[in-house]
């Protein structure tokens, strides 16, 4: 997620010119030749269980749609690749364009890719529906007003409404805080968020230790033992990926878990992996955009979870969510702009322009994309629990909502002096 | 548990002068093992507090990996030592896929385990007892070596064909023998190293890559073949890395480095060079 997201490189473009020309020639062969999207997912390391996860959602709804006549009649087709680093993810979305000739690619889960794919996708001159990447350098956005790259959620969603929960939930029940945090751009500018929100709500906390270890380490004993000398009230942190459950097994060892609060904005991202054995009850825990046992779920996310568990064994986590949401978001601009195009399939630069502002129902509920091409979504967080008889994990009660109009920084402002600008 | 893997690097490379990239993909390796082997064993009615003794199985039985692998290392053998590496760094990238293949790409964790024997709690800090008994273990290991290689008859023959091959196959030493015996033994060395470490972590199939680098930096630190360097090599990292998160979490990293470049400096062969493997 949001880390590790994105990146790229270009080619002449070209190709896709080539495409619609064909179109334009050729239009009843067209219309029954299928649609190909491009699908960027990690496949190796820290990001593999992430990536197969947000393939999922896309072949979920591929699946669907399919079954359901495909789009204006013609047939999703599926050219799945793999997101790896940027170079070479900068490399396969080329191919992807100018060799596959697909219509939009839809992918990535890295920041540091995302950030490389950006560029490469405006030069291409193909439509890339981001899962999880977004184009940040730090919280400033690199992309205002990009054509051809939608961009998913901000990075440092999570670590605002993990903040404004602690303020709710624990203002003036501490003092001292401690941050361990992955050691890239999402862990910095998410502690940074939490301590400008404290800071904003008045809450005097002082920092008495800060961890910055390597994103997918396996051994915390150090830090640990860092923590335990520092005795923080309250221990923050974004880790998101397997580092998780090793972490807090070891917090446990060490005994941090009996008194200390934890904030963990983003560990629903393995939210099997955290067992009861070793996860306290009460913690603030954040699952991104998708809560698999919300009881307000919708009928759509309730056969996507059962589908899920039946297929899999296991329960589904947000990126395929995020996923679903690129596929059934293209469906439905190509849909909007066919309509003004009187039925015929509409041109790029029409679903470009349907696509902005498009709003289609997610496993979450409705998501949309801004105008400047950034996701709007649901988030579920809330505090642990070990109350649950199906599972050996913990889940969230009560599960709290906020959408990215409550905790997304608004188009062209700084994350900051959005911020400071809130009434409190 | 670095000395393990780190001790593993070292038998081979004092022995068979291979400088063998893989001994990272065994301790990943022995770590899967491990879990599968206990959750199979607890599945199957093993007191919880038995779970050490599955552990060490499945650790020590990845060992059977070794005689096959050694097989196919020694058609390099005597060759550029470029073709080491690249051999044993394919080794790598082919085992973190076997793992992928059989494990799945998600990191697999061992339930139950950690705590089974509680938590004691030393000068005011709380440690689990498994951590306790895996740092004796290691020290039992450590030992257990010292008194195989100086002790026995196949240590001694051990030795003398690290010193020297030549003179060693000539005096009658089965050299295929003991090769294929010390690099299963470097195997095991790795894989148990896995297995001990997994009840408080999670295996990822990554991890391979992880470990390879620190046990570099403990064998330029200990110098390369050098048991003992393992040990004290292994012991100094680390050190350095609990001390630098403790003080200054920033130079984790770059406080080995230093070390490593110091002794690089003034004792280019290693704090241990020269000393029986």
């Amino acid at each position: 997620m949001r880390t590790t997201r994105r990146q790229f490189f270009t080619l002449t473009g070209g190709a896709l010119a080539a495409a619609s020309l064909r179109l334009d020639v050729a239009p009843a062969l067209a219309q029954a030749a299928p649609v190909k999207l491009g699908i960027l997912a990690a496949k190796a390391g820290v990001l593999a269980p992430v990536g197969e996860s947000g393939l999922r959602g896309v072949q979920w709804a591929a699946e669907r749609i399919n079954a359901a006549g495909g789009i204006l009649g013609r047939k999703l087709e599926l050219v799945i690749e793999e997101e790896s680093s940027p170079k070479d993810t900068v490399e396969r979305f080329r191919k992807l364009a100018l060799h596959d000739k697909v219509d939009a690619v839809s992918g990535a889960i890295s920041t540091g890719v995302g950030l490389a794919l950006g560029p490469v996708a405006e030069e291409m001159k193909t439509i890339w529906l981001s899962w999880d990447a977004t184009t940040q350098k730090g919280v400033e956005e690199t992309m205002p007003k990009p054509k051809y790259s939608f961009r998913s959620t901000d990075n440092e969603c999570e670590a605002v409404m993990a903040s404004i929960l602690t303020g709710r939930h624990w203002k003036g029940k501490f003092k001292t805080v401690a941050g361990i945090n992955p050691d890239y751009s999402y862990g910095r500018d998410n502690w940074a968020a939490f301590l400008a929100i404290m800071k904003k709500y008045g809450m005097d906390v002082q920092v008495v230790s800060e961890l910055w270890p390597k994103l997918g380490a396996t051994d915390f004993t150090a830090h640990v033992a860092a923590l335990a000398q520092a005795k923080p009230d309250l221990i923050f942190s974004c880790h998101w990926a397997g580092d998780t459950p090793i972490f807090m097994k070891q917090a446990h060892g060490a005994g941090l878990t009996k008194s200390t609060k934890f904030v963990l904005t983003t560990g629903g991202g393995v939210h099997e992996s955290l067992k009861k054995e070793f996860t306290p009850e009460g913690a603030i825990l954040g699952y991104n955009t998708f809560y698999f046992e919300h009881a307000r779920a919708s009928a759509l996310a309730r056969e996507f979870v059962r589908w899920h568990q039946e297929k899999f064994k296991e329960w589904p986590n947000y990126e395929s969510d995020h996923g679903y949401f690129t596929i059934v978001a293209y469906k439905t601009a190509v849909e909007r702009a066919a309509r003004a195009a009187g039925s015929k399939w509409p041109s790029q630069d029409a679903i470009i322009q349907a696509l902005e502002g498009v709003e289609a129902e997610s496993l979450s509920g409705p998501r949309r994309y801004r105008e400047d091409h950034i996701m709007e979504a649901t988030f579920f967080q809330g505090i642990t629990t070990h109350r649950n008889k199906a599972y050996d994990f913990v889940t969230i009660d009560p599960v709290e909502t906020m959408t990215t109009r409550q905790i997304q920084k608004p188009s062209g402002v700084g994350l900051y002096d959005w911020i400071n600008g809130w009434k409190v | 548990m670095l000395f393990l893997v780190a001790a593993g690097l070292q038998l081979v490379f004092g022995v068979q002068k291979i400088l063998n990239l893989a001994c990272g993909s065994f301790y990943a390796l022995g770590a899967y093992a491990g879990v599968s082997a206990v959750t199979w064993a607890l599945g199957h009615g093993l007191p919880a507090p038995l779970f050490v003794v599955a552990l060490l199985a499945g650790g020590l039985a990845l060992a059977v990996i070794g005689p096959p692998l050694e097989r196919l290392l020694r058609t390099i053998d005597g060759r550029d030592e470029s073709f080491q590496l690249l051999l044993t760094f394919a080794l790598v990238l082919m085992l973190e896929d076997v793992i992928r293949f059989v494990w799945g790409p998600a990191p697999v964790q061992l339930r139950g385990a950690y705590l089974v024997y509680g938590q004691v709690t030393v000068a005011g800090s709380t440690v689990p007892v498994y951590n306790l008994f895996v740092i004796a273990a290691g020290g039992v290991i450590a030992l257990g070596m010292g008194l195989l290689l100086t002790r026995t008859r196949f240590g001694r023959i051990v030795r003398a064909t690290a010193e020297n091959r030549e003179v060693a196959a000539a005096l009658g030493v089965d050299m295929r023998r003991v090769y294929r015996r010390v690099f299963t033994l470097g195997v095991a060395l790795g894989t148990v190293g896995g297995a001990l470490v997994i009840p408080a972590t999670a295996a990822v199939s990554e991890m391979a890559i992880e470990v390879i680098v620190d046990a570099f930096a403990v064998v330029v630190i200990g110098g390369l073949g050098s048991m003992r360097g393992a040990f004290a090599g292994a012991l100094i990292v680390g050190v350095l890395k609990a001390g630098a998160i403790a003080t200054w979490p920033e130079v984790e990293m770059l406080a080995i480095y230093v070390v490593v470049i110091g002794v690089l400096v003034l004792r280019p062969a290693g704090l241990f060079a020269g000393a029986t493997p």
